[in-house]
Protein backbone atom coordinates (compact mmCIF):
# COMPACT_ATOMS: atom_id res chain seq x y z
CA UNK A 1 0.00 0.00 0.00
CA UNK A 2 1.39 3.36 -0.94
CA UNK A 3 -0.23 6.96 0.19
CA UNK A 4 -0.04 10.36 -0.51
CA UNK A 5 -0.59 12.10 2.84
CA UNK A 6 2.87 13.90 2.60
CA UNK A 7 1.24 15.97 -0.13
CA UNK A 8 -2.35 16.21 1.18
CA UNK A 9 -0.74 17.45 4.67
CA UNK A 10 1.26 19.78 2.65
CA UNK A 11 -2.12 21.07 0.99
CA UNK A 12 -3.33 21.84 4.55
CA UNK A 13 -0.18 23.37 5.07
CA UNK A 14 0.39 21.30 8.74
CA UNK A 15 3.25 19.61 9.76
CA UNK A 16 3.44 15.80 10.89
CA UNK A 17 2.92 17.33 14.29
CA UNK A 18 0.03 18.86 13.97
CA UNK A 19 -1.64 16.42 11.86
CA UNK A 20 -1.13 13.82 14.64
CA UNK A 21 -2.19 16.21 17.13
CA UNK A 22 -5.68 16.59 14.99
CA UNK A 23 -5.91 13.01 14.72
CA UNK A 24 -5.22 11.79 17.85
CA UNK A 25 -1.45 9.81 17.41
CA UNK A 26 2.29 9.83 17.92
CA UNK A 27 4.30 12.04 15.20
CA UNK A 28 6.26 9.21 14.75
CA UNK A 29 3.28 7.09 13.24
CA UNK A 30 2.30 9.84 10.74
CA UNK A 31 6.05 9.31 9.90
CA UNK A 32 5.92 5.95 9.99
CA UNK A 33 2.32 6.04 7.59
CA UNK A 34 4.08 8.84 5.40
CA UNK A 35 7.06 6.02 4.62
CA UNK A 36 4.95 3.31 3.77
CA UNK A 37 6.04 1.39 6.85
CA UNK A 38 3.03 1.45 8.82
CA UNK A 39 -0.26 0.68 7.33
CA UNK A 40 -3.06 2.37 9.72
CA UNK A 41 -6.48 0.63 11.07
CA UNK A 42 -9.63 1.92 8.89
CA UNK A 43 -10.71 4.07 11.81
CA UNK A 44 -7.20 6.60 11.36
CA UNK A 45 -7.94 5.97 7.51
CA UNK A 46 -11.26 7.85 7.76
CA UNK A 47 -10.20 10.23 10.54
CA UNK A 48 -7.68 11.18 7.64
CA UNK A 49 -10.46 11.55 5.27
CA UNK A 50 -12.32 13.38 7.33
CA UNK A 51 -9.74 15.84 7.43
CA UNK A 52 -8.64 16.11 4.20
CA UNK A 53 -12.40 16.18 3.50
CA UNK A 54 -11.47 13.20 0.65
CA UNK A 55 -12.49 9.58 0.15
CA UNK A 56 -9.76 7.13 1.19
CA UNK A 57 -9.28 5.98 -2.21
CA UNK A 58 -7.94 9.26 -3.23
CA UNK A 59 -5.02 9.02 -0.70
CA UNK A 60 -4.18 4.99 -0.23
CA UNK A 61 -3.65 2.88 -3.31
CA UNK A 62 -3.19 -0.51 -3.46
CA UNK A 63 0.11 -1.80 -4.64
CA UNK A 64 1.17 -4.87 -6.90
CA UNK A 65 2.94 -6.19 -3.24
CA UNK A 66 -0.78 -5.55 -1.94
CA UNK A 67 -2.29 -8.44 -4.53
CA UNK B 1 -30.99 -11.69 30.81
CA UNK B 2 -30.55 -14.05 27.29
CA UNK B 3 -27.66 -15.66 25.78
CA UNK B 4 -26.56 -12.76 23.45
CA UNK B 5 -26.43 -10.88 26.01
CA UNK B 6 -24.49 -12.46 28.38
CA UNK B 7 -22.10 -13.20 25.71
CA UNK B 8 -21.91 -9.33 24.69
CA UNK B 9 -21.36 -8.99 28.68
CA UNK B 10 -18.72 -11.46 28.91
CA UNK B 11 -17.31 -9.86 25.15
CA UNK B 12 -17.27 -6.35 26.97
CA UNK B 13 -15.60 -7.90 30.23
CA UNK B 14 -13.01 -9.58 27.88
CA UNK B 15 -11.78 -6.69 26.05
CA UNK B 16 -11.63 -3.91 28.92
CA UNK B 17 -9.31 -7.20 30.29
CA UNK B 18 -7.09 -7.35 27.55
CA UNK B 19 -7.05 -3.52 27.12
CA UNK B 20 -6.11 -3.20 30.52
CA UNK B 21 -2.62 -0.77 31.22
CA UNK B 22 -1.11 1.21 33.67
CA UNK B 23 -1.19 5.28 33.06
CA UNK B 24 2.46 6.48 32.00
CA UNK B 25 3.32 7.55 35.31
CA UNK B 26 3.83 4.13 36.04
CA UNK B 27 6.96 3.83 34.49
CA UNK B 28 8.73 5.45 36.33
CA UNK B 29 7.51 3.98 39.76
CA UNK B 30 8.36 0.42 37.82
CA UNK B 31 12.10 1.82 37.09
CA UNK B 32 12.66 2.89 40.80
CA UNK B 33 11.28 -0.39 41.66
CA UNK B 34 13.61 -2.43 39.72
CA UNK B 35 16.54 -0.05 40.37
CA UNK B 36 15.96 -0.34 43.97
CA UNK B 37 15.86 -4.15 43.80
CA UNK B 38 19.50 -4.37 41.77
CA UNK B 39 20.62 -1.99 44.35
CA UNK B 40 19.52 -4.48 47.28
CA UNK B 41 20.47 -7.39 45.67
CA UNK B 42 24.03 -5.82 45.30
CA UNK B 43 24.04 -5.04 49.22
CA UNK B 44 22.56 -8.42 49.49
CA UNK B 45 25.34 -9.75 47.31
CA UNK B 46 28.48 -7.51 48.86
CA UNK B 47 27.68 -6.14 52.05
CA UNK B 48 25.41 -8.30 53.89
CA UNK B 49 26.62 -11.64 55.72
CA UNK B 50 24.82 -14.79 57.00
CA UNK B 51 21.82 -17.34 56.08
CA UNK B 52 19.50 -14.43 54.13
CA UNK B 53 18.25 -16.45 51.39
CA UNK B 54 14.61 -15.04 52.02
CA UNK B 55 15.93 -11.60 51.37
CA UNK B 56 17.35 -12.70 47.92
CA UNK B 57 13.85 -14.71 47.16
CA UNK B 58 12.26 -11.28 48.13
CA UNK B 59 14.32 -8.94 45.73
CA UNK B 60 13.87 -11.12 42.85
CA UNK B 61 10.12 -10.96 43.19
CA UNK B 62 10.59 -7.40 43.53
CA UNK B 63 12.32 -6.97 40.11
CA UNK B 64 9.75 -9.12 38.60
CA UNK B 65 7.12 -7.21 39.38
CA UNK B 66 9.20 -3.79 38.76
CA UNK B 67 9.29 -5.09 35.41
CA UNK B 68 6.09 -6.23 34.70
CA UNK B 69 4.43 -2.45 35.59
CA UNK B 70 7.39 -0.94 33.50
CA UNK B 71 5.86 -3.73 31.14
CA UNK B 72 2.18 -2.44 31.62
CA UNK B 73 2.63 1.15 31.71
CA UNK B 74 1.44 3.27 28.75
CA UNK B 75 3.52 5.57 26.67
CA UNK B 76 3.21 9.14 27.05
CA UNK B 77 1.14 8.98 23.47
CA UNK B 78 -0.39 5.65 23.26
CA UNK B 79 -2.03 5.28 19.77
CA UNK B 80 -2.74 1.93 17.48
CA UNK B 81 0.85 1.82 16.43
CA UNK B 82 2.23 1.71 19.88
CA UNK B 83 -0.16 -1.04 20.85
CA UNK B 84 0.05 -3.41 17.60
CA UNK B 85 4.30 -3.07 18.40
CA UNK B 86 3.59 -3.51 22.01
CA UNK B 87 1.25 -6.63 20.26
CA UNK B 88 4.56 -8.05 18.10
CA UNK B 89 7.21 -7.47 21.35
CA UNK B 90 5.18 -10.01 23.84
CA UNK B 91 4.68 -12.36 20.83
CA UNK B 92 8.77 -12.29 19.97
CA UNK B 93 9.09 -12.16 24.05
CA UNK B 94 6.91 -15.43 24.16
CA UNK B 95 8.53 -17.37 21.40
CA UNK B 96 11.94 -16.62 22.49
CA UNK B 97 11.42 -17.21 25.82
CA UNK B 98 10.09 -20.85 25.23
CA UNK B 99 13.42 -21.41 22.99
CA UNK B 100 15.55 -19.91 25.84
CA UNK B 101 13.36 -22.26 28.35
CA UNK B 102 14.40 -25.32 25.75
CA UNK B 103 17.79 -24.96 25.20
CA UNK B 104 19.61 -22.80 28.06
CA UNK B 105 19.69 -26.02 30.48
CA UNK B 106 21.51 -28.25 27.80
CA UNK B 107 24.09 -24.62 27.14
CA UNK B 108 24.82 -24.37 30.75
CA UNK B 109 25.44 -28.08 31.24
CA UNK B 110 27.35 -28.18 28.00
CA UNK B 111 29.76 -25.21 29.35
CA UNK B 112 29.66 -26.23 32.59
CA UNK B 113 31.24 -29.84 31.63
CA UNK B 114 33.45 -28.54 28.54
CA UNK B 115 35.32 -25.66 30.90
CA UNK B 116 35.83 -28.47 33.80
CA UNK B 117 34.77 -32.34 33.60
CA UNK B 118 32.67 -33.64 35.93
CA UNK B 119 30.42 -30.10 36.09
CA UNK B 120 27.17 -29.29 36.83
CA UNK B 121 24.25 -31.92 37.10
CA UNK B 122 21.68 -31.11 34.76
CA UNK B 123 18.83 -29.03 35.57
CA UNK B 124 15.81 -26.79 34.24
CA UNK B 125 15.95 -23.46 34.31
CA UNK B 126 14.16 -21.69 37.57
CA UNK B 127 11.08 -19.81 37.22
CA UNK B 128 12.81 -16.63 38.12
CA UNK B 129 15.48 -16.71 34.75
CA UNK B 130 12.73 -17.55 32.08
CA UNK B 131 10.65 -14.84 33.73
CA UNK B 132 13.09 -12.25 34.20
CA UNK B 133 14.42 -12.94 30.81
CA UNK B 134 11.06 -12.64 28.96
CA UNK B 135 10.32 -9.50 30.33
CA UNK B 136 13.81 -8.13 29.05
CA UNK B 137 13.07 -9.51 26.04
CA UNK B 138 9.41 -7.65 25.37
CA UNK B 139 11.16 -4.43 26.78
CA UNK B 140 13.94 -4.42 25.30
CA UNK B 141 12.25 -5.13 21.36
CA UNK B 142 9.31 -2.93 22.51
CA UNK B 143 11.77 -0.23 23.02
CA UNK B 144 13.80 -1.25 19.73
CA UNK B 145 10.99 -1.43 17.39
CA UNK B 146 9.47 1.78 18.86
CA UNK B 147 12.84 3.30 18.34
CA UNK B 148 12.94 1.52 13.98
CA UNK B 149 9.28 2.56 13.68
Amino acid sequence: MENTIKVERAILNLTQDELAKKIGVSRQTINSIEANRYVPSTVLALKLSQLFNKPVNDFFKLTIDDA
Amino acid sequence: MNTEKIINCERKRFQKFIKFRLPHRFMAVGLTIVVLAILGMLVHAFALEGDMDWLKQLLKKILLVGMLIMSLSKDKVEDEMTISLRAQSYAIAFVVGVVYALVMPYVEYGVSNLVHSGGEAFKDLGDFQVLLFMLMIQLMFYHNLKRYR
